[in-house]
Formats: C-alpha cells, sequence, structure tokens
C-alpha cells in the first residue's frame, strides 16, 4: 500500500484507538445521508415498480392502439401470435360507462375481456378478491373494489349499466333501455386510482355496450419473460398496418411515468445536499487536522514525501469516510426498508388512523423497490463528494512548505 | 580524496524583514566526506537551521549550489534515499506506533518488504527500544522518541544525516547518550553526520567543528 494511503487510514483509525471522534462523526453525518437515500428512493422506486406490476398485470406489457376500432381482430391476433417474442394476445374493448344501483351511481370504465385469451395475457384472475373470473358472462360484471363499495353493490345484485351511446339515441329521440347484469365478483388490485373506477365484463357485452359489432378497440399483449420490451414492440409494429400501432406500457403511460420519474429525480438531488452537507464538517474536518498536523506535514516533506502524495493523504481520508459512510448507510438504509411497514403499522397504531391511509394513499402496504442501479448511483457520488470533500484540505496540505511547516510552532 | 557527500557552493539566503532583507546566509561552503562528522554551533538565529533546510533540499538559496554525491539533484525523490534528518522536536507521527514511524521512511521510499520490517525492528533494538515497537509517541519519554527519530533516519541506510539541535529538548544525561547513539550508529553505517548542536562538548565528539558567525562558515575554537 502507498505510504500516504496507509497514513490516511492511520489517522482515521489510529493504532489503539477504536474509532476516533473525528471518523464516528464524519461517517455517520454521511452515512445518515446515504440512508436517507436508499430510503427514499426504495420506497418511490417501490411505488414505481408496484405501478408497472399493475399495469402489466391488468393489461400486459403491450397495448396494440387503432384510430378506428379494429375489425377482423383474430387475423390480427394469429399475426401478432407469431411475432418472436410475444407470449399471447387479447382483444379488449374500452369505454366510460354509467353503472346505476338503487340510487347510486358511478361512471367507471368497463373493459370488455375475451374470456378465452384474457389468462394468457393477465393476471387478473389472481386479483379476484371475491367471486370468479370464470364465473363472468355476457349478462354479469366485475367489480373494483372501491366501486362496489361506493354504489353499495355486492356479489349477487344487479347493477344496470348505461351505454355511453345514450347521447346519440337521446338525439334520435329513440327509447334506451339500460342493460341489467349481476355481479359476479369484486377486484382489488391495490392502487386507489385503479380499483376506484374499473368494472370488468365480457368482450361481447362489450361491443354490445359500444356498438361495435364484431370489431375491438385494441389487443392487449404479452410478451415472453426476458424479452427486451422496445425489440418485441418494433417487431410486432413491423407486421402491423399503418393506421394501428403497438405500444409498450411506458408509452401509454409516459405523462405518467414522466412525472413519477421527474419526482424521484427532484427528490434524490434534494436529499443528495444532506451527503453535501455532510461533505462540508468532513471538509472542516480536514481542514482543522491539516492546521493540527501542519509540523508533521512539514516532516512527510522532510523524509521525502512528494506534496502530490501529501494531498493524496488527504483526499484519501475524504475518500474512506465516503465508502464508510456508504456501507454505513447502505445498511442502515435497506434494514429500515426491510422493517418500513411494521413502522407505518407501529405509527397507524400509535395514531389510530389505520383505514385513513388505506383509503388516502395509492396502496395498502408500503411498497419498496431498490434497484442496483440505483444504489450503485447513490454510492458512487457519495464517494466522488466524499472524496472532493478531502480536496481543499488536500490542496492546502500540499502548498505547505516543509521549511516554514516544520518552523511553525 | 573521493567525492564529497555533501557539497555546497556559495549559499547565500536571505529573508525579507521590515523593509529590508535580512541576510542570514552570505556565502557558505561546505564539503562533507563520505562517513565524515561535522559540528556547527552558532547563537541562536545564527542561521543553523537555514543553513540545514538548504543542504537537506527543503528550500532554496538565493544564489550558490548544493549538491549531493556530486549531483544538484535535489529533490524530493532522491532525499528520502540520500539523507535522513533529525529535528529538535523529534516530529514523530502522533497515530503511528514506533515501529511504524520507523518503517514511514521506507515506506515513502515505496520498498516496503519483510527485510526492511526485519531493518526497523533491528534499529529499534540498536536503540535500546526493541519491547517498545508498538507504543505510541504520546507513551514514550522526550529521549526514546528522539531514539525512534534516529531509527527512522537511518531506516533507508542513507548517506548523510542531517541533524537540527537533536538534544534542544532533552536533559543533558539523555542528551548525552543520544548524541552517543547518533555518533555510533552513523560510524557503523558507515553515514556522514551534520550536527548542529549548542552544546560544546558534544561538538566536540565530531571529527569536524565548525561555527557559524555574520551568515559564514568558519573553524570552530573547539
Ligand atoms: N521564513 C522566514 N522568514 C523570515 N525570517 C526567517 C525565516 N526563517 C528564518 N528566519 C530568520 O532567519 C534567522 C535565522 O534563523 P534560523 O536559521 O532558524 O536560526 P538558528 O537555527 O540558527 O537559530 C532568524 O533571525 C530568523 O528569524
Ligand atoms: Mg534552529
Amino acid at each position: 500500500m502507498p505510504w500516504y494511503l496507509h497514513l490516511a487510514l492511520r489517522q482515521l483509525f489510529p493504532t489503539g484507538r477504536r474509532f476516533p471522534f473525528f471518523t464516528l462523526i464524519s461517517t455517520l453525518g454521511v452515512a445518515l445521508g446515504v440512508a436517507l437515500l436508499i430510503i427514499v428512493m426504495g420506497v418511490m422506486g417501490g411505488f414505481a415498480y408496484e405501478i408497472r406490476h399493475m399495469i402489466v398485470d391488468t393489461e400486459g406489457e403491450v397495448q396494440i392502439v387503432a384510430r378506428s376500432p379494429i375489425p377482423d381482430y383474430r387475423a390480427l391476433m394469429r399475426k401478432i401470435d407469431s411475432v418472436p417474442g410475444v407470449e399471447a394476445a387479447t382483444p379488449y374493448a374500452r369505454d366510460a360507462v354509467m353503472l346505476k344501483f338503487g340510487d347510486k351511481a358511478a361512471f367507471p370504465m368497463l373493459r370488455g375481456l375475451d374470456l378465452d385469451s384474457v389468462s394468457r395475457v393477465t393476471q387478473l384472475g389472481e386479483y379476484v378478491r371475491v367471486g370468479s373470473l370464470d364465473d363472468l358472462d355476457d349478462d354479469s360484471i366485475i367489480l373494483s373494489a372501491q366501486l362496489a363499495v361506493s354504489i353499495g353493490a355486492r356479489v349477487g345484485d344487479t347493477v344496470e349499466v348505461y351505454s355511453p351511446l345514450i347521447i346519440n339515441k337521446l338525439a334520435a329521440d329513440s327509447v334506451f333501455l339500460p342493460r341489467e347484469v349481476r355481479v359476479v365478483g369484486i377486484l382489488e388490485i391495490g392502487h386507489q386510482q385503479l380499483d376506484s373506477s374499473t368494472a370488468y365484463g365480457t368482450i361481447r357485452l362489450a361491443q354490445d355496450l359500444y356498438g361495435l359489432g364484431s370489431t375491438v378497440h385494441g389487443l392487449d399483449v404479452r410478451i415472453k419473460p426476458g424479452m427486451n420490451e422496445d425489440d418485441v414492440v418494433a417487431r410486432i409494429n413491423a407486421v402491423l398496418p399503418d393506421d394501428i400501432r403497438a405500444l409498450s406500457w411506458q408509452d401509454s403511460f409516459s405523462e405518467f411515468l414522466w412525472v413519477l420519474n421527474l419526482e424521484r429525480n427532484m427528490i434524490f438531488f434534494l436529499l443528495l445536499f444532506i451527503v453535501i452537507v455532510a461533505a462540508f464538517s468532513v471538509t472542516s474536518s480536514l481542514l482543522i487536522s491539516v492546521v493540527r498536523k501542519t509540523r508533521e506535514i512539514g516532516l512527510l516533506g522532510a523524509l521525502g514525501g512528494k506534496p502530490v502524495h501529501v494531498a493524496a493523504c488527504f483526499c484519501a481520508q475524504g475518500l474512506f469516510i465516503g465508502v464508510l459512510g456508504s456501507v454505513a448507510g447502505l445498511a442502515l438504509g435497506l434494514t429500515a426498508l426491510a422493517f418500513r411497514n411494521n413502522v407505518v403499522l407501529w405509527i397507524t397504531r400509535v395514531t389510530q388512523h389505520p383505514e385513513v391511509l388505506r383509503r388516502y394513499y395509492q396502496f395498502s402496504e408500503l411498497p419498496s423497490h431498490t434497484s442496483g442501479a440505483t444504489v450503485a448511483l447513490i454510492v458512487a457520488l457519495t464517494i466522488v463528494i466524499s472524496t472532493l470533500a478531502g480536496l481543499l484540505p488536500a490542496w492546502k496540505a500540499a502548498s505547505l512548505k516543509p521549511v516554514e511547516a516544520l518552523r511553525s510552532e | 580524496m573521493s567525492e564529497p557527500v555533501l557539497s555546497a557552493r556559495a549559499l547565500r539566503k536571505s529573508y525579507p524583514s521590515g523593509d529590508g532583507r535580512l541576510e542570514v546566509l552570505r556565502g557558505v561552503d561546505l564539503d562533507i566526506a563520505a562517513g565524515e562528522s561535522v559540528s556547527i554551533r552558532g547563537e541562536s538565529g545564527s542561521g543553523k537551521s537555514t543553513l540545514l533546510n538548504l543542504l537537506a533540499g527543503l528550500d532554496s538559496p538565493d544564489t550558490g549550489s548544493v549538491s549531493w554525491a556530486g549531483s544538484t539533484d535535489t529533490g524530493a525523490g532522491r532525499r528520502a534515499a540520500f539523507l535522513g534528518m533529525v529535528f529538535q522536536s523529534f516530529y514523530l507521527v502522533p497515530e503511528l506506533d514506533a515501529l511504524a514511524n520507523v518503517l514511514l521512511a521506507r515506506r515513502i521510499l515505496g520498498r516496503l518488504d519483510p527485510a526492511a520490517r526485519t531493518r526497523a525492528r533491528d534499529l529499534l533494538a540498536r536503540v535500546g527500544l526493541a519491547e517498545r515497537a508498538h507504543h505510541l509517541p504520546a507513551h514514550l519519554s522526550g529521549g526514546e522518541r528522539q531514539r525512534v527519530a534516529l531509527a527512522r533516519a537511518l531506516m533507508n541506510s542513507p548517506r548523510l544525516i542531517l541533524a537540527d539541535e537533536p538534544t534542544g529538548n532533552l536533559d543533558e544525561q539523555t542528551g548525552g547518550g543520544v548524541i552517543e547513539l547518533l555518533l555510533s550508529l552513523c560510524v557503523s553505517a558507515d553515514a556522514a553526520l551534520v550536527l548542529v548542536t549548542h552544546n560544546a562538548a558534544h561538538a566536540a565528539r565530531t571529527r569536524r567543528s565548525l561555527l557559524l558567525t555574520s551568515g559564514t562558515l568558519g573553524a570552530g575554537r573547539a
């Protein structure tokens, strides 16, 4: 090991002393910043990850959309099925309807599903909490949980569905009767927005309601695991006619994801300042140490140490604190993430509002997803910032002339 | 006579002082032969430390030149191998134990091998501190610290030792012991010695005694 690294380590961990104050405090400051970054990024990443899961589980990774309803969708399905990387495709029809139960009404999106193929593309069945997807027929629907609560309908109840075409019919002065359907299931995905305003029926029910005949609005596509989504999308687009496009779920939700990303980046940037502030305290401690060690720095010169190596000795102390703080912060942050739900539970118990949290939060549990790339970025930035923190003290130390340093009393 | 280990020619050095300049050295010439021991005495403020720093290449003269073994390269890279220094205030690194302080000289040279560790332990044994190898400077007495510094100065088998009042912070008896040790170490290592001291008795132990007065070196009245 070069002498300046050895000396840097020894100054942080002198022989015989366990953990000197300077090292402890500096490391702790950096570690707290890293821990907070890990926790907040983990939870925010969790939200994004859950949203991805929900979208992909309910609609597949790729959506086929068209300017006008697609007539011969079965042929299109076969065509897409044969694209390499595609697992399966399923048609859908989707529009807003009015739902009425007793004197309560709601205006959810109703998605028509092709029961033969939907389970090969989505995991909707797994989210049905009461009843079953298998019970669905052309005269029944499944309600999302919040929707069912808001109109007070339960499995077995009969609700009225009004088609969006009601406007046209009213204009033509023709009589319009709602469709009566049975509720055969309650579906809960866990996302407040998705659970509050979606209903599911068969594709034929939807085609009837939307006056589609035998056409559909689009297709949901599942791709084979491990395939690159963008590649598959490009391959599908290559076989599609011009007025029909394949979009990855990122494209379909690009605005939403953009906002989510912006939020994450802003928070990351703000929290990074904690690390920067911690680095400032490292700088000031190291500056004090340079002043305190003036004569030893002079001695290093007398022993033949080069100024650039003297500088490296102080930079390295910043680097070591950065590495140590990153490791400690990582451990602290990941531990906190592992116990996050206990913490949330404890808080809601103390404040006695567990159900409020569920109602207003997007998810029923605090999600967390820590990507290796985020951790790597946090650690790399922390180490760079800490090393930069050693730069000013290092420059100070290197610019001391040995003679003057040795003279100083 | 073979080429001198150290040779200084017409060294002049002044420092800014008030409106003018303080002329500290006004033309110093010095040759030190291999293995020779020389003492330099002079009043406080006469420029002894200034001269030693110039000889060590830690500072540069206004005019004149210093050469080590015939070469005027007196840079840091060469210093580590060529000379060892001992100071009045010891200057041990407080975070390093005695052994690590001795080894630091070799680390800076960049060649730390098992043989170096053996040599450092031998040197500590030579200065009577074999048992204190893992003591921090704070746990050593003044005399012991200076003996660690002696071992450190000799670690890289230098051809020259520059000692600036090495007994200045020690009592008479301890100081005498340190000088004995310094002289005998230099003899057995075949290193030349320049010893700056106040003490006439110590100065008398070297082969040659010089006196620094009015910025020039002259023969000392031993
Ligand atoms: N860097 C400096 N700036 C100004 N004056 C200095 C400097 N270094 C030494 N001097 C002056 O030069 C003179 C000689 O100093 P020094 O060589 O330390 O003397 P000695 O070691 O003989 O006691 C003193 O008067 C001191 O004040
Ligand atoms: Mg002096």
